[in-house]
């Protein structure tokens, strides 16, 4: 069963399994690696870890890396994210709090407060001022102007945040139970639509298009699929689904049986391709308006592990990802000596690149 | 309704629809006696007669479909029965969330299915219809709710781990030549992408983001990025990140005990000691208990948890735990505490 991209053609463009010419950044984290963040201003790889820190990376003009600064949580870190001016850091964690570093001053301070570890931090540069949003397990999105101590507007979600991503001004939540919110940040508290997950199983991701004529988002579910969805109902004629992250129960049996989550999903900030990482240890990149892949990489050849994220830096040419554990096989998975890689990846045009559709 | 008129007169062009139709036409038309009536032309053999009255498709003798549907079965090679009985259609399952009752009953059939821990077997309440097995002895099913058969695990090769630890002074000269180097980003950063009505700007707003690269008037970029300038770093070491703790190359770190938490300076917690019962994450509306659908195809899901995330699971896991049990108490109190202080600020 090839996947809904065609999986057996159209991977003309280098299906390279070897990570040998990726560069692995150095001093990595010596524990799993939640998130990760370019900032949107230079070459700067924020990354989040399970071992409660925040390590800054600088990465050079052929690819070397130099840490650059780092801070800590009381409890693990689910994710990171930078504001527009590329000055400041954010990042949440299972402390309930999340914190933001000033690269200038090297100061972290905490600026808001769950009731619940906080899963998602994104960065919202409305018209009018930045703002934080953060997600958390306690059933809120939260949005904090940083003046104030109190949050400026907090959303009740109907589940336990998953994940959400913000395209200004669409914002689409992920939560628990597969119910999606789409929110228009032009009225943050109440939802543009409320929907359920296009996929049957449990949503682990969900991300919003770049360099989209129609917005919409991109839905990835533990079993191994993503759903294509776009906002408008009059697009709805091309939402679609198909399967990825998948592998043979028995090699060559072309069964598919054995099926992963999908961990991440980053739209490249250009072309709008995207790629999907899973528990697999695989990446691809595919084009959704050509319902193409565009590139494969498998990880788990050099390093096996899951890839746990994911993330493009500003202008694209530089593709981020973390080789470590995501917890998918429970606690007996974290095995000693599991890789704890960020490796990074210069795009070529054809790979990241829409292709014309056929 | 029109039918084929397949019984015709041999006296007269009339067609009718039926043997008897035919028989009467004779009798009425023609006046033939009944006795004396003619064999019923282009017949089966045994089948010229006036006896069978069929209309349409009613009326067959059940014998004679009960035995064309075997010889279909014979033509087309299909299992006896399979065209005479259909197969059952699927069960309807309610795709709803079981209530209290339910799910207690459930609970209780399944304790007694399994004999876990009950003198009483037969406690399965008698409504709980299990069908075909009521009335079995319960040790006969006593596997079957728990036999899903494990997933083939993914080989994950033990033993020391292929590279470095990671952050192990001395491993940084090993490091290989960079063969494909980035392209250079001294450009600045690229406009935002298109496809998003952008927003208005309010005015005297820097615009944030033009719809194509020209710099704003009145505003030059700096050639490059406003890369920050990151404080200065201590002690002039080549990282900033402290240097991990002894470590004598094995990832001690990651075992299963979580006792130590590696390369940071520990939370200021009182205790970092996680505590010794493995906690799990609760559901916060029981009732609303999601359960994993069905496959089409034999499956081997390899993250099944409907209910929690694998990152909800491992924040529970105690290795990763913050100490909620000792001072989140506390914090509560604090936080509230703070907030309480901070509304009087604003009052």
């Amino acid at each position: 069963m090839s996947s809904f991209f065609g999986a057996s053609t159209s991977t003309t463009a280098a299906n390279s399994t070897s990570t040998d010419k990726d560069l692995e950044v150095a001093d990595p984290p010596p524990d799993s690696i939640s998130s990760l963040s370019f900032s949107s201003q230079a070459d700067y790889l924020a990354v989040g870890s399970w071992d409660n820190s925040v390590r800054v990376y600088e990465v050079g003009t052929s690819g070397q890396t130099q840490g650059k600064a780092m801070y800590q949580h009381n409890g693990p870190v689910l994710d990171v994210c930078w504001n527009k001016e590329g000055n400041k850091i954010f990042s949440g964690g299972a402390d309930n709090q999340a914190k933001m570093f000033d690269v200038t001053t090297g100061a972290a301070m905490q600026v808001a407060q769950h009731d619940a570890p906080i899963k998602v931090v994104r960065w919202v540069e409305s018209p009018n001022m930045g703002v934080l949003a953060t997600g958390s397990w306690d059933k809120t999105i939260k949005y904090w102007d940083l003046r104030a101590q109190q949050p400026v507007a907090s959303v009740q979600l109907p589940e336990r945040c998953y994940s959400f991503d913000v395209q200004y001004p669409l914002l689409v939540v992920g939560t628990a139970e597969r119910h999606i919110q789409v929110f228009n940040l032009n009225n943050p508290t109440t939802p543009y639509k409320t929907m359920p997950s296009p996929l049957k199983w449990q949503t682990r991701v969900v991300s919003c298009f770049t360099a989209s004529q129609n917005s919409g988002f991109a839905v990835g579910s533990i079993e191994g699929r993503v759903a294509i969805q776009y906002v408008e109902d009059k697009d709805n004629g091309s939402n679609f689904s198909f399967k990825c992250h998948r592998k043979d129960t028995v090699p060559n049996s072309k069964d598919q049986g054995m099926v992963f989550a999908v961990n991440d999903i980053s739209f490249h900030p250009v072309h709008g391709t995207f790629s999907t990482c899973g528990s697999d240890g695989s990446i691809h990149f595919w084009d959704k308006d050509a319902r193409t892949r565009l590139k494969s990489f498998e990880i788990s050849k050099d390093f096996p592990g899951p890839i746990s994220c994911t993330g493009f830096n500003r202008n694209g040419n530089i593709f981020a990802y973390a080789i470590s554990y995501d917890w998918s096989k429970g606690h007996s998975g974290m095995t000693p000596g599991h890789p704890n890689k960020i490796m990074l990846h210069a795009c070529k045009d054809e790979e990241v690149k829409k292709r014309p559709r056929k | 309704m029109v039918l084929a008129k397949h019984f015709k007169c041999n006296m007269c062009p009339r067609r009718l629809n039926t043997a008897g139709g035919l028989a009467v036409h004779i009798q009425q038309v023609h006046k033939l006696e009944p006795e004396n009536l003619p064999r019923i032309e282009n017949a089966i053999p045994g089948r010229d007669g006036y006896e069978v009255e069929i209309f349409g498709m009613e009326g067959i003798p059940a014998p004679d479909v009960a035995d064309y549907k075997r010889r279909k079965e014979i033509e087309l090679g299909l299992a006896a029965g399979s065209i005479s009985q259909p197969p059952a259609k699927r069960p309807k399952t309610e795709n709803r969330p079981m209530s209290e009752e339910e799910l207690k009953a459930a609970l209780e059939a399944h304790k007694a299915l399994m004999g876990a821990g009950s003198n009483e077997p037969a406690l399965a309440p008698a409504d709980s219809s299990s069908g075909g097995v009521y009335g079995a002895p319960p040790q006969a099913y006593a596997a079957a709710p728990t036999a899903t058969p494990p997933g083939p695990p993914v080989a994950m090769p033990p033993g020391p781990p292929p590279f470095l630890p990671p952050g192990v002074p001395g491993m940084l000269p090993g490091q290989p030549p960079y063969p494909p180097p980035f392209p250079v980003p001294s450009f600045p950063p690229g406009p935002p992408p298109p496809g998003f009505p952008m927003p208005p700007f309010a005015p005297g707003m820097l615009p944030t983001g033009m719809p194509s690269g020209v710099p704003p008037p009145g505003i030059i970029r700096p050639p490059f990025p406003p890369a920050p300038t990151f404080v200065p770093q201590q002690q002039g070491s080549a990282s900033p990140f402290p240097p991990p703790p002894p470590t004598n190359g094995s990832m001690t770190s990651v075992t299963p005990t979580g006792s130590s938490v590696p390369a940071t300076p520990p939370p200021p917690t009182p205790s970092s000691q996680p505590p010794s019962t493995p906690r799990m994450p609760v559901l916060p509306v029981p009732a609303l208990k999601q359960v994993l659908p069905s496959f089409k195809k034999e499956t081997d899901l390899k993250f099944q948890d409907p209910n929690f995330s694998p990152d909800e699971l491992r924040a529970y896991n105690p290795k990763y735990c913050i100490a909620k049990s000792t001072d989140k108490a506390q914090q509560g109190e604090e936080s509230r505490g703070k907030k309480r202080a901070r509304a009087e600020d604003f009052l």
